[in-house]
């Protein structure tokens, strides 16, 4: 046959038809329909055995119980335990997130290294841990060799008073260095108050679900404040259809956030002005005679002078003139506060991740004293700390013995600071101002200064004077991005570690978090790198730290727990503890013995005490006076020997107190002193905190980023609210970027109209702008701390980071 | 071999002007494919339609093409069905702007979808329920009735008629074509009105629900009618665009008019329907859904104006042009009329798709705009490159307008 | 010959969110995002983009300080019953509405991504993959994957299921313990599980005895465009008028406030 052109077009359409009916073609569209149903490059997770392991979250000192459900060793989910006292069911969205901190290998350190490129460029090669070591330990050796312990400096921002955190400061008395410093929090304010005015070291104990009338200065009640697990439970159970109107919650702050736009009243107050508020209801409580006679009368020192400052100086006119909102709101909310039958007043500020002012939370904790709300059902429990074991006392060599009694960088327990435990902002201070560099060799422990410290910007500026930075952080955290020296940790779900009494729970608790999945890398334990460390340096250091490993110190410590005898280790779940309390006095254990307490608490278990002794206010305080002190002889005392050193006025200021000898040592309202012209920072602004944003040391997890809000942030730039009229009188738009500038630098932002906002104010969210972890988190939005010109909490000397002047200048 | 191609007794630019011609409409095809190709293999991403503009330009493009289109079908049922032998002189030239719609609109959709390649599921695990399982087949068929359609009319290439299969094929091909026309109003009908059903059956979304008889809601009629009415009026801006373009007379006048009178007096019962429809609505629907007539008019840019465009100015008065004898037989008028028109729907599928997208429903939602990407713009102008080039090589090899020798010789008309 | 029956037996699961108790925290979509599989972008600021199951609404009440408030609205898939917006309009069969347990599932494998029920819906529950899921080599990010759903592929349309894995994972426990029907609360959503304020109440409507048919039953209770018939099945409780104002549209004054009542 001929292939002319007739054939061929035959041929063709005959070709193309057969092909039709040959299964060809149909198979072929069939096939890579199936390919798009399974595209390769769409991750197909394994199956295996579904499992589930408990245990407690360690990502903030809320210690929620966690459950983390695996398939065969890989962790799938965590979700809330409801088995455990403190969340019942509920956790926080951070800790929801919380296998993305584990899995996403670009936010981690994933084996010991050290730096190669310059300092902030996150450029690190590997190296061995025992590289690693040996680089540090001869480090140290060589600066105490040179007889100068105290260059090295210790930055932590492990939770109050746990183990890690005993050992940190332990390993730096052995070093010989005084200088150990603790990132500042809320607890620290806490424990001052509770010791300037009670004399106790137990920890704040809010028994707010026994409260009907919820007062709150500035605490986020339900912006992450405390357990969040709990205090949202909590929040969920008043609004419960048949709690209606039976729990009132009011909510104290210049800002309309969730807590204050979900309470049942909202009082919004100048910023830094809680005090006078706390006074000006005093004043009305005390005139009226609505405050319990009996405690006030019988169980409380200088209850007179305090009443004739607060009747002198703080009426609600007053009051009102100096927080801006209405005496007769003052008057009403003091009547319903005292006349309630289980007030409660909470002092902090948004999630507690900061410290508060001190004589601020005296004046609010006065207004528990005045109402009796002290050890009483629905008020402030009266605690002793935790009965954690002692570890034996630090061996010492001549070098240490001589380096300890050096002088702190920062000041803190001298006269000026007689109560402060550490002042960051003054270490860097000292750090940065000093010719000589003050420290050599830095070591930061669970935390993040250069992002959260509200200091503008020093101490990421006295880093610089630092000449050898070590990280021991799990994460490509921003501070990590400075140092030297990378020493990782676990992953929070790869360790033991414990949880200490979480924030503001009314019992003891105690609870250890269990490794959910293997170590995925070349992590160490920040307990174990200590030990190995010690141990490598040898001498008296290595002798003060005779343990096999970190477990073996737990076990130390929780024995202290088996010996107090009172508590228990099996939670159901059925009845709340703060029902259970209020009928127990006591408990008895429920092991036998320390083996089987050990074994329970190591399944991630708990240890707690479900049962109070209310009231004793014959016994509680443990002040001079053994009475609860309006008028501080703690604080008498400090004053006093600051005085014998200085005239009383210069002193006075000196310390940072404005109001005078007198008002001194009671709780009073102390204005923060600008040092700037206000014409030129006519603003002031306020950071702020929200819970689906981690603003501590970790970094959110990414699935958190769905749940922040465009108005929130934008590609890179987080909003700051300001209230509309304030903006027109500014020119200011809906998202207009602006550079808000204060007298320690600027950061650029949109700009959010918010009606919640005080006017006069700009609200900045803290947890934004990262210089490290990785691509989900870096960079995006502005860090208000950097801006912050840290004046100084009178007394405490603790940053006021509430208030900065500032003013707005479009981009 | 070019020459050999062009038909007999017909002038045609020489190749070079011709290529130089279809220059442009290639570089729009061209970034078309570009933007095709980065949709393809990268996702839908390189758009910037949003979970809130699920539809976009495309789809408005898509569907003004569609109704543009409807000349075709609505031609063809004038001519082959109701008898109008005037029309003979154009149904070539309304076929092949109905292909060219169909097909760019079939492609444009093969690219809107997340899953071309499963495309097909819409046939497989077809939903009967589903107004645009309706649009589908009813597209997919007619686009096949098109081709056979068109197919006559390639072969009546001087080359292909040579061969003497393939010049029985199309003569008969044209002895059956009342049945293909048949085939293709039915079918038509159909896919108009589920695209106007499209919007009609949302009943979640107030700015579209109509009432409606029976399973199809009025937005079902009015789209059938509005294609009817504008179909017409495009091909007529077509043809006419061909004949300035080629400085040549293609159709005799009588085509032209009988196509304007009918599709003013559609227009006249499609602009009087869609303001009652629009009176019910505002009324009846919107009320009911707790809304006022103006919630729907206070977002962006899109006021009472959109909606005074599209009735008023693109409705009501080429409706009058086109009704009124003496102006229609104005070229001038004629044109502007239909221009009109062909503005007036394409408003209305604008509206529908863009606006009833735009108008948040939830009281706490907000308005989101939208602004296509180049991608998006490319797609959509390669339609418009692609329509001109197969048109102009239709018009350069086939046989496209029968009278256009008949009408040139008696006119004398330099080439 | 024809066989009496009793009334349906079928399941209609539900959920009530009490936004009174919702603190705006969003822990939902958290785990909703982690329990579903949801990838995670670098960029999620664009919201119109950004794929969530569960998506909180801030809203505020309009007033001026100092009277301003805030409130928020958790929003799920609505599970619209019978003639749901969504299912009559999909091409390909892709979504449907179960007749036994009332759940509008979506089949990502089906799904041919035209979007038409995208527009169709009014809630925006449905949201399209614009990208391939962002799972990097390298980041083993793609570790914390559950197998109980699967992830999804670029160009389709996904949306909440009501955790309906969780359904089938209750109903294997309860076969395999010989029994046919689940206890309340023995399936519940992710984002009710993990609601640390207990605002969520997820059950079975049709069923009396549970909690969700008890709430929803609450004066207080409204759905989300409730006029427009699409019959929601998850309920919202607020007593807060101006909060239950912005369930629906309203023309001047048809909102009926209800004068909050005192607990006593």
């Amino acid at each position: 046959m001929e292939l002319n052109r007739r054939n061929f077009i035959s041929l063709m359409v005959g070709g193309v038809a057969g092909l039709h009916i040959t299964p060809l073609p149909w198979k072929l569209t069939d096939d890579i329909a199936i390919w798009t149903q399974n595209w390769p490059w769409v991750p197909v997770p394994p199956v295996g055995a579904f499992n589930k392991v408990k245990s407690v979250c360690t990502l903030c000192p809320g210690g929620c119980g966690i459950e983390v459900r695996r398939v065969d060793e890989r962790a799938v989910k965590i979700e809330g335990r409801t088995d455990f006292p403190v969340n019942p069911g509920g956790i926080c969205p951070v800790g929801m997130g919380g296998l993305q901190l584990l899995y996403n290998e670009d936010i981690r350190f994933t084996r010991p290294m050290k730096r190669v490129g310059p300092r902030g460029s996150g450029q690190f090669a590997d190296i061995s841990w025992k590289e690693a070591l040996g680089l540090l330990g001869e480090r140290l050796s060589g600066l105490r060799k040179a007889g100068t312990p105290e260059a090295i400096a210790a930055i932590d921002g492990n939770p109050c008073r746990s183990t890690i955190s005993t050992l940190i400061e332990r390993l730096l008395k052995a070093l010989g260095s005084p200088n150990y410093l603790r990132t500042p929090s809320v607890e620290d304010t806490y424990s001052l108050v509770n010791l300037i005015m009670q004399g106790t070291e137990g920890p704040m104990a809010y028994d707010i679900e026994n409260s009907d009338f919820i007062l709150s200065f500035g605490s986020g009640l339900i912006d992450g404040w405390g357990s969040p697990g709990r205090m949202i439970n909590a929040w969920g159970m008043w609004r419960e259809p048949e709690m209606r109107g039976k729990v009132k919650v009011v909510q104290v702050e210049p800002r309309a956030s969730n807590t204050a736009s979900k309470a049942d009243q909202w009082i919004p107050v100048l910023p830094g002005t809680e005090a006078a508020l706390a006074l000006g209801m005093a004043h009305v409580i005390i005139k009226e005679g609505l405050y319990n006679r009996e405690f006030v009368n019988g169980f409380t020192s200088g209850f007179g002078e305090w009443s004739s400052l607060v009747m002198k100086q703080y009426s609600p006119t007053q009051s009102a003139k100096i927080t801006g909102c209405q005496a007769d709101e003052i008057t009403a909310l003091a009547r319903a506060f005292a006349k309630s039958k289980a007030p409660v007043a909470l002092c902090g500020r948004g999630k507690g991740t900061l410290n508060g002012s001190l004589y601020e939370f005296m004046c609010i904790q006065s207004l528990n004293a005045l109402t009796g709300g002290l050890n009483r059902i629905g008020g402030v429990l009266v605690h002793e700390p935790l009965p954690l074991g002692p570890l034996p006392e630090v061996t010492f060599d001549e070098v240490s013995r001589a380096g300890i009694q050096k002088a702190r960088l920062d000041q803190a327990g001298t006269p000026r600071f007689p109560y402060a435990q550490s002042l960051t902002s003054l270490f860097s201070k000292a750090v940065f101002e000093g010719k000589e560099p003050a420290v050599d060799t830095l070591l930061v422990f669970g935390g993040n200064p250069v992002h959260t410290l509200p200091d503008g910007g020093l101490f990421r500026k006295a880093l610089r004077n630092i000449p050898f930075v070590v990280s021991f952080s799990a994460f490509r955290d921003d501070t990590a991005m400075f140092a030297d020296l990378i020493l990782p940790d676990h992953s929070y779900l790869e360790k033991m570690d414990e949880s200490i009494w979480p924030a503001g729970i009314q019992y003891p608790l105690y609870a250890l978090s269990r490794p959910v999945v293997k170590p995925l890398y070349d992590t160490q334990h920040c307990g174990d790198t200590i030990l190995h460390l010690a141990k490598q340096m040898g001498g008296s250091i290595a002798a003060s730290f005779p343990w096999k490993g970190y477990e073996e110190i737990l076990k130390q410590r929780v024995k202290g727990l088996f010996d107090s005898a009172k508590g228990l280790v099996t939670y159901k779940g059925t009845n709340p503890v703060w029902k259970t309390m209020q009928k127990t006095q006591e408990v008895t254990p429920d092991y036998k013995s320390f083996d089987e307490m050990w074994n329970k608490l190591k399944s991630g278990g708990l240890w707690f005490r479900p049962a109070h002794s209310y009231g004793r206010w014959d016994t509680i305080f443990k002040t001079a006076t053994g009475k609860f002190e309006f008028l501080s002889s703690r604080l008498q005392l400090a004053v006093q020997s600051y005085l014998r050193q200085n005239q009383a006025d210069i002193a006075l200021a000196g310390m940072g107190i404005g109001a005078g000898a007198d008002a001194a040592c009671l709780p009073h309202y102390e204005e923060v002193k600008q040092a700037f012209n206000a014409k030129d920072y006519p603003l002031t602004m306020v950071p702020y905190e929200i819970i689906n944003i981690a603003s501590g040391w970790i970094a959110s997890p990414p699935h958190l980023n769905k749940t922040i809000f465009d108005d929130q942030l934008l590609k890179e730039d987080s909003f700051a609210e300001i209230n509309p009229k304030t903006a027109s009188q500014l020119g200011l738009k809906e998202g207009d970027l602006v550079f808000i500038e204060s007298p320690a630098g600027r950061i650029q932002v949109r700009i959010n109209l918010f009606d919640g906002a005080m006017p006069g104010a700009v609200f900045v969210p803290l947890g934004f702008g990262h210089i490290g972890y990785d691509e989900f988190t870096k960079g995006k939005g502005a860090n208000p701390n950097y801006i912050i010109s840290p004046q100084m909490d009178p007394l405490s000397g603790q940053p006021v980071w509430w208030k900065t002047p500032v003013k707005i200048i479009k981009v | 071999m070019d020459s050999a191609m062009i038909p007999e007794g017909v002038k045609r630019c020489s190749p070079k002007v011709f290529f130089l011609w279809t220059i442009p409409w290639i570089g729009l095809l061209m970034w078309g494919l570009l933007s095709a190709a980065l949709c393809l293999f990268k996702g839908l991403n390189q758009t910037n339609m949003t979970d809130y503009f699920a539809f976009a330009v495309w789809i408005v493009v898509d569907l003004a093409i569609i109704a543009l289109g409807a000349g075709a079908f609505f031609t063809g049922f004038l001519t082959y069905i109701v008898g109008k032998k005037e029309l003979k002189d154009i149904i070539n030239a309304a076929v092949i702007i109905g292909f060219i719609c169909y097909s760019g609109a079939v492609a444009m959709l093969g690219i809107d979808i997340g899953q071309p390649i499963r495309g097909w599921f819409i046939f497989w695990h077809v939903n009967v329920h589903s107004m645009l399982a309706e649009v589908s087949f009813c597209i997919t068929c007619y686009l096949g009735v098109l081709a056979i359609e068109y197919l006559p009319i390639i072969l009546e290439n001087r080359q292909i008629q040579k061969v003497r299969t393939l010049r029985l094929a199309g003569e008969n091909l044209h002895g059956i074509m009342a049945v293909f026309a048949a085939t293709g109003a039915f079918l038509s009908f159909f896919h108009q009105g589920s695209l106007g059903g499209l919007f009609g059956v949302m009943y979640a979304r107030p700015f579209d629900i109509r009432g409606g008889f029976y399973v199809w809601p009025w937005t079902f009629f009015l789209f059938i009618l509005s294609a009817m009415a504008a179909g017409p009026s495009f091909t007529i801006l077509c043809t006419k665009l061909t004949e300035k373009i080629s400085r040549k007379r293609l159709v005799p006048e009588k085509a032209f008019q009988t196509l304007a009178k009918i599709s003013g007096w559609l227009l006249s019962l499609y602009v009087v329907l869609k303001i009652l429809d629009t009176i019910v609505w505002a009324f009846g629907d919107v009320p009911r859904a707790g809304l006022t007539f103006m919630d729907f008019f206070k977002e962006g840019p899109y006021g009472v104006w959109l909606l005074v465009c599209e009735i008023l100015v693109f409705g009501v008065v080429p409706a009058i042009i086109l009704m009124t004898p003496s102006a229609r037989k104005s070229e001038g008028w004629l044109i502007t009329g239909c221009l009109m028109n062909c503005t007036g729907i394409v408003l209305n599928r604008f509206t529908f798709t863009i606006v009833s997208l735009a108008i948040p429903v939830m009281p706490f939602d907000k308005f989101v705009s939208y602004l296509p990407t180049w991608q998006e713009w490319g797609i959509s102008f390669a339609v418009i490159g692609y329509g001109f080039l197969l048109f102009s090589l239709s018009y350069r090899y086939l046989p496209v307008f029968p009278k256009e020798k008949e009408l040139n010789a008696a006119a004398k008309q330099p080439a | 010959m024809e066989k009496k029956h009793g009334p349906a037996k079928g399941n209609s699961y539900g959920m009530v969110i009490d936004l009174d108790k919702c603190t705006g925290c969003g822990t939902c979509m958290v785990a909703c995002s982690a329990e579903n599989n949801l990838a995670v972008r670098p960029d999620e600021s664009d919201k119109q983009r950004s794929i969530t199951w569960m998506r909180l609404y801030k809203v505020t009440n309009g007033k001026e300080f100092p009277h301003a408030e805030v409130s928020y609205f958790p929003r799920p898939c609505m599970h619209c019953d019978h003639h749901t917006p969504c299912v009559s309009v999909c091409p390909a069969t892709a979504t449907e509405t179960d007749y036994h347990t009332g759940i509008v599932s979506q089949i990502y494998t089906r799904c041919i991504g035209c979007r038409y029920c995208m527009a169709a819906c009014p809630y925006h529950a449905r949201t399209f993959n614009w990208w391939d899921g962002y799972f990097p080599k390298g980041k083993g990010l793609e570790r914390y994957l559950s197998p109980e759903v699967s992830p999804r592929m670029r160009g389709v349309v996904e949306k909440c299921t009501f955790c309906h894995h969780r359904l089938m994972r209750a109903k294997t426990q309860a076969y395999a313990e010989e029994r046919k029907e689940l206890e309340e609360g023995e399936y519940i959503t992710a984002c009710t599980e993990a609601c640390p304020a207990q605002a969520i109440t997820f059950g079975d409507l049709n069923n009396p005895e549970h909690k969700v048919t008890r709430l929803a039953k609450s004066p207080y209770a409204f759905r989300l465009l409730e006029r427009l018939g699409t019959e929601p099945k998850v309920y919202y409780i607020s007593t807060k008028d101006w909060v239950r104002k912005l369930g629906d549209n309203y023309l001047p004054g048809e909102f009926k406030p209800i004068s909050t009542v005192k607990a006593g």
